[in-house]
């Protein structure tokens, strides 16, 4: 009888490319559920790390409940979604994340939450070990100088939502070393399936840089009574071929992320024109936070 | 002499040694969950159980290894060296209209299989990683390459070419390729043999039903036309895929509903068919257990999958003229006697008169229809293995043009 493939091996050969096993992902709001579910639908085992196991466990319900939404929306199949549940486990402690090749870090948008956790890894890891952050507007020279292995840390920029956005920015930190950016980059175009940007590093990278002035700048003709938020968005939309107008994708995004994002690239650039829009601080004020809240500048209803 | 197929999927390996002077078949296994975790290999010697060993398996190549690995073994293996095996056929999916028929693979096929990667971007890569894998793993051994699309590359152009602007035929080689070739090619060419039909004069259509499905109307022994189409999404309804459909329907659904290209992917090839009217399953059997159990929806999702059937019989005898035989064959096509039945029935103008005992009963490969019917159908267990060996013989000895023979 044969019991294991060892058993089988008629010589011993290297496989062709450096495949990732198993990855961390450390954080489980949406950002950190959409990264374990893209790794994992490419057959990669995500061991899923939150504050206490029970967090975890929320997580991962919330997980299943978006993944059910896509299955109502034809985009995944009932079998795809098992499978991609049977490969994430999840944990409270960060030791049970310590031997993976590379640890995705997607916590709160937090100086001082990350600098501790990045602390916290570089002691727990094997010295070996990519560390990998998803922020889009935080220093990650400085988050990287926290550990002693400022080569080994990089920034990966998902887009929400993470499974159905082909692209990913990879940040280079000013220590980055082009061995991590290769290994990184080769993990997200053949594992992941995603298109690769080059970027160095600096507030907003590309996507959020660009992006977020244009919203602003939505948010403003909005106010200002110029045109209605429909309006503003088809006259986007139709004008220019955007998939989403600048509001509705103020909404996805979350009007308080937006808010922050815009504060952070505000004080960092020091341009007016990502001082946010009032009205922006208004609606956050008022708790309406967009799709996540039921309401933003538009309404959502659950049963749509 | 012994040969090797190999099926490659994106994270799969479908095998079969055959012996090549009586045809047998020596062992059939698989690798599943390749480059996941948890891979499976199954492996079944003739007359034998299956056995099962799962661990890590990260590419093609490492697959490959422990496929030779269970055929040298001790217990369970069915050659003691691997020069035993004197040739690999592959299957590969996707030939273009570069090839009409069977090759040795030569670094000048493999780049052209290569640059038809664009027309089947999830099949061809796999079955480069396939040949690669042999390349490395048996070095020097010849390889064959047996496409699915190959018996169809006789198709006039009246039958392949669709109703859009030229141009697009000439830049992006849109096209009615068709699909199951090997299938079509094969029972069709069973049925010469055993139903004494001459393949010169004959007006035969082979339906597949499986997973997949496919219909061929076939003329003296080429194929004149055939369901699929560009990809395999076209034609007959299929377990979860949609079949024939106004191309404005999807536009309209994904302007609707807010659909991307890829969910719009996802809904006509995973969520339509069987499944998608439904909502029961895509396996036949269940479809046909939940109709007897008084399903409605079910009863839709058969009654719609048999009346597509008949529709294209109707078509095909058109243009082929009349029709001598019919040809069952696939998964669903071999054992599912009640989609037999009520694809046939009514198609008593057509000259088929059918034999309920023998449609229900008998041997696997058999005769459906009375003596007294003029057109017969029959029912062949389709095997493409079979012809990925005897086509990877033939060119391995010299014979270069086969399947269009």
């Amino acid at each position: 009888m044969i019991h294991s493939l060892d058993e089988l091996k008629t010589k011993q050969s290297a496989p062709e490319n450096k495949f990732i096993p198993q990855i961390a992902v450390i954080g489980g709001g949406i950002m950190g559920q959409g990264i374990a579910q893209t790794a994992s639908s490419n057959g990669i085992e995500v061991i899923l790390v939150e504050k206490n196991e029970k967090l975890a466990e929320i997580a991962l319900k919330h997980l299943d409940s978006s993944m059910n939404q896509e299955i109502e929306r034809w985009s995944l199949t009932i079998g795809e979604k098992k499978s991609i549940m049977s490969r994430i486990k999840t944990t409270g402690k960060i030791e049970d994340a310590a031997h993976c090749p590379i640890i995705i870090e997607a916590i709160n948008e937090d100086f001082g939450l990350k600098k501790r956790l990045f602390h916290l890894l570089d002691q727990a890891c094997d010295p070996s070990t990519v560390i990998v952050s998803n922020t889009s507007t935080l220093n990650l020279t400085k988050l990287a100088d926290e550990t002693n292995r400022p080569d080994r840390v990089i920034g990966m920029h998902f887009l929400n939502p993470v499974p159905k956005i082909p692209l990913v920015e990879l940040i280079r930190a000013m220590k980055t070393s082009d061995e991590t950016f290769t290994m990184v980059k080769e993990f997200a175009e053949t594992q992941l399936g995603k298109k690769v940007v080059e970027v160095f590093e600096y507030p907003g990278f590309v996507t959020t840089r660009v992006i977020i002035p244009m919203i602003n700048e939505a948010m403003q003709v909005f106010s200002e009574g110029i045109a209605t938020a429909e309006g503003i968005d088809t006259a986007m939309k139709l004008g220019y071929g955007f998939q989403t107008g600048p509001l509705a994708l103020a909404d996805m995004m979350g009007l308080d992320d937006v808010l922050m994002w815009m504060e952070q690239l505000w004080q960092q650039l020091g341009e007016p024109k990502f001082r946010p829009a009032p009205v922006l601080r208004r609606m956050v004020r008022e708790g309406k936070l967009g799709k996540k809240s039921g309401e933003g500048f538009f309404k959502y209803d659950e049963d749509r | 002499m012994l040969i090797l197929t190999l099926n490659c999927g994106s994270s799969s390996i479908k095998y079969q040694v055959i012996e090549a002077e009586t045809e047998a078949t020596r062992a059939v296994g698989t690798v599943e969950r390749i480059g996941m975790s948890g891979a499976i290999l199954t492996h079944k010697r003739d007359f034998e159980q299956a056995i099962k060993v799962t661990g890590e398996i990260l590419d093609h190549a490492q697959a490959l290894e422990y496929i030779l690995g269970v055929l040298l073994s001790k217990n369970h293996g069915v050659m003691s060296d691997l020069n035993e095996i004197s040739a690999i056929g592959h299957r590969v999916v996707h030939g273009g209209e570069t090839f009409n028929h069977s090759v040795l693979i030569t670094p000048k096929v493999y780049n052209e299989i290569r640059d038809t990667i664009e027309l089947a971007p999830l099949h061809n890569p796999a079955n480069l990683k396939g040949i690669d894998a042999c390349s490395r793993n048996l070095p020097g051994k010849p390889q064959v390459a047996v496409f699915d699309t190959a018996f169809h590359q006789t198709l006039p152009e009246k039958a392949f070419l669709y109703g859009l602007p030229y141009v697009l035929y000439k830049r992006h080689k849109i096209r009615r390729y068709g699909f199951h070739g090997t299938s079509h090619f094969y029972v069709s060419n069973r049925l010469y043999d055993i139903a004494g039909i001459e393949k010169e004069n004959s007006r035969v259509i082979t339906i597949h039903l499986g997973n997949g499905c496919s219909m061929a109307a076939i003329l003296n022994g080429l194929s004149q036309d055939t369901s699929m189409g560009f990809t395999p999404l076209e034609g007959l309804l299929m377990g979860t895929r949609s079949g024939d459909l106004d191309p404005s329907a999807i536009l309209f659904i994904m302007n609707k509903e807010e659909l991307s290209l890829s969910s719009a992917n996802t809904l006509l090839n995973k969520h339509s068919g069987l499944m998608g009217i439904s909502g029961v399953s895509s396996d036949m059997r269940e479809i046909i257990q939940e109709m007897e159990n008084g399903d409605k929806k079910a009863k839709n999702a058969f009654d719609i999958f048999c009346y597509r059937v008949k529709k294209y019989i109707g078509s095909y005898a058109a243009a082929l003229g009349g029709v001598d035989a019919i040809v069952f064959t696939g998964g669903i096509g071999e054992n599912a006697a009640l989609v037999r039945e009520h694809v046939l029935a009514g198609l008593e103008f057509l000259g088929v008169k059918l034999d309920k005992e023998a449609n229900s009963n008998g041997p696997k490969e058999r005769k459906i229809t009375t003596k007294s019917s003029k057109t017969q159908v029959w029912v062949v267990p389709t095997n493409e293995e079979l012809v990925i060996a005897r086509d990877t013989i033939k060119i391995i000895f010299g014979v270069q043009k086969v399947i269009s023979d």
